[in-house]
């Protein structure tokens, strides 16, 4: 099956002052459409970046990242801006979104960018709302309104131009366990039923249960990949599957 | 507008708009007080202009009364301004000379004085006219521009007068056809009211026969000023020309060569217009220079509450690009915003500008110094408000640029 997003060799490294720190060190990954992955390690392991990577947000200072088979680590921020609101949907911790606009507008937002004609996009965001319990609150504003349920807000803008891939980091991070549950399972129902394809960045072992696959990182390497049921052990970085 | 040629998203333009609108309507106090920078330099465009329009129209309108072929001949050189304060007079000789000069048909002569006029024993100070019943009437009514609001003109030689419309509305407000009026101890019958000419100087005047006007006021022969009709088929800049030339050599002849710069002001009323409008039109060239600068200074004020703004939402600036936000998209929003910014500011500044022009148009109809009407017209509104949104646009570009070249990560991690 071909891959959805690929990660070849990846090193990020950043400045800081005249030295050079690799936060990821020749990271080889490979999601594949209808995957349910979670990339888990400690604070400081890099995951973030990956998912920043994975997200096509930042571009790697080596190696290769494939997006469907196409080599996107050279493409300009405008072209990876369209990849982006086309193909991914995030999901942030801090949920992210505009304080200034009402749930709706926020749903309506990415499809905006996507030249959406405006019709069709009250019509959606609204649907994506209704379909999150959210329907009788499309016309309030985040801070009036729960984590739970700014939650809620946010994974319905990150469906809503129906993307191949939806990046969650650290997505219950904000929220008590009971919306965190909720939060998961809608998540889950995502995945079985509409067959979505999700990664979920988080350092939470109780969120990686939730998913058939899990990825270690440590000190900007993959050290595990564990598939359901199995659990296979890399010694060394740089080989998957 | 170049907004709009950002090619892709015309589409969200509207949405863009809004969601500039809620950001400037989050940042309130701010956003007024950026606003006002660009209401003062409106307000004083459009309310200036408009009034020195409406003064330049005013003007003209009333100079354009004076017929085409009417020249106007004055002591002294109008651009030394001590002539004028010296108050030189045109004397019967320079008259005989104008009157004898070729092309001219006939000469009025032009004298007025301050003089204090009682009626039912009421004292007030009019401007008495001396005017030649008999011989130019037909200059005043066809050139000038006098008509009567009721009665009929004096007879020559008569105590006849009649009066402007400010002396039968205000000075005197019971003032009859038929009743007298006292000057100097003498009696005048008021035979007719005129139209207003609208000028305050003119409609304030009593206007009596020139043959008893010096024997009132004391004053000697001649006149303050004349004009001069012309025959039919002479051209009013050569006749002018000429009529100068003569009156000069003839100056020259009783004085003597060392008093040559002695001189009239001799003006065809077409040049008296463009002189008028050239003068306003300086003026105006330089409210709209100073005005502009304190546009410009509003400008600046819009840059800095857009850097201050970009600083503020490079989270939200990272988020909308996460979502999908090209560049252009986030330079759109920016400049919008900027661009709202003086809109706002060319609205409130136009808003008060014309406030204040009718303000001042309304004291002058109240008070009627002399007759003003602010000329707002649409070209000066579209102009101050396309002006201000350039500005405003063009303050906006680099703090809008700065927000488009944030990198998506560096946005959201951004704390």
């Amino acid at each position: 099956m071909e891959s959805l997003i690929k990660l070849e060799n990846v090193w990020k490294k950043y400045k800081l002052g005249k030295t050079e720190v690799p936060v990821l060190r020749g990271i080889s990954l490979d999601i594949k459409p209808g995957s349910f992955a979670t990339i888990m390690g400690p604070s400081g392991s890099g995951k973030s970046t990956l998912m920043y990577l994975l997200g096509l947000l930042d571009t790697p200072s080596e190696g290769k990242i494939y997006m469907q088979g196409q080599d996107v680590s050279g493409f300009s921020e405008d072209k990876l801006a369209q990849l982006r609101g086309e193909k991914i949907g995030f999901i942030f911790q801090q949920f992210n979104l505009l304080q200034n606009l009402t749930a709706l507008e926020n749903v309506i937002l990415p499809m905006i960018f996507q030249g959406v004609p405006e019709a069709e996009r009250r019509e959606k965001a609204a649907k994506l709302l209704e379909s999150v319990g959210l329907a009788k609150r499309i016309n309030h504003k985040p801070t009036e309104m729960s984590g739970g349920e700014q939650q809620r807000i946010a994974i319905a803008r990150s469906l809503v131009n129906n993307p191949e891939i939806l990046i969650a980091d650290e997505p219950t991070g904000n929220l008590d366990s009971t919306t965190g549950k909720m939060v998961m399972g809608i998540l889950t129902k995502l995945h079985k039923e509409d067959k979505k394809t999700i990664v979920v960045v988080t350092h939470d072992p109780n969120i990686a249960h939730y998913t058939q696959n899990i990825i270690h990182i440590q000190d900007g390497q993959i050290v595990a990949n564990h598939f359901k049921n199995e659990e296979v052990l890399w010694a060394e970085n740089g080989k998957t599957n | 507008m170049a907004l709009f040629k950002l090619g892709g998203i015309s589409n969200g333009v509207k949405e863009y708009f809004k969601i500039a609108f809620k950001s400037i309507a989050t940042r309130k106090v701010r956003s007024w007080l950026t606003t006002i920078g660009i209401v003062i330099g409106v307000f004083l465009i459009v309310s200036l202009l408009s009034l020195s329009q409406g003064l330049k129209n005013a003007v003209l309108n009333q100079l354009s009364m004076i017929g085409k072929d009417l020249i106007m001949i004055m002591p002294g050189d109008i651009s030394n301004i001590t002539s004028l304060v010296t108050g030189d007079e045109l004397s019967e000789e320079d008259l005989k000379i104008i009157k004898q000069t070729e092309g001219v048909a006939k000469v009025v002569s032009i004298d007025y004085t301050s003089i204090v006029m009682r009626y039912n024993n009421q004292k007030k100070t009019v401007l008495l006219y001396s005017a030649d019943w008999k011989n130019a009437l037909d200059v005043f009514e066809n050139d000038v521009g006098w008509s009567l609001a009721e009665g009929r003109w004096p007879i020559a030689r008569k105590n006849e007068i009649i009066v402007g419309s400010i002396v039968a509305s205000e000075l005197f407000p019971s003032i009859r056809i038929g009743t007298e009026a006292v000057i100097k101890g003498r009696k005048f019958t008021i035979v007719g009211i005129l139209n207003s000419v609208g000028s305050k100087q003119d409609d304030s005047m009593a206007g009596i026969d020139d043959t008893i006007f010096s024997s009132v006021t004391g004053e000697r022969t001649g006149a303050k000023q004349a004009m001069a009709k012309l025959k039919a088929g002479y051209s009013p800049d050569v006749v002018a020309e000429k009529i100068k030339s003569n009156l000069n050599e003839n100056r020259k002849r009783q004085i003597g060569q060392k008093e040559s710069d002695s001189s009239y002001t001799v003006l065809t009323s077409e040049k008296v217009m463009s002189i008028v409008s050239n003068i306003l039109g300086v003026i105006q060239a330089v409210i709209i220079g100073f005005a502009s600068i304190a546009i410009i200074v509003g400008g600046i004020g819009i840059m800095n509450t857009m850097y201050t703004s970009v600083t503020e939402r490079i989270k939200e600036i990272g988020i909308m690009k996460a979502i999908g936000a090209k560049n252009r998209t986030i330079t759109a929003i920016f400049l919008i915003e900027s661009g709202i910014f003086g809109m706002l500011g060319g609205l409130g500044g136009t808003f008060l500008g014309i406030i204040l022009a009718k303000g001042i148009e309304i004291y002058f109809q109240v008070h009627p110094l002399f007759y003003l009407e602010a000329d707002v017209s649409p070209q000066l509104i579209l102009f101050s408000l396309s002006f201000s949104f350039l500005v405003g646009c063009v303050s906006g570009y680099f703090p809008a640029k700065s927000a488009s070249k944030l990198k998506p990560v560096d946005a959201l991690r951004y704390e």
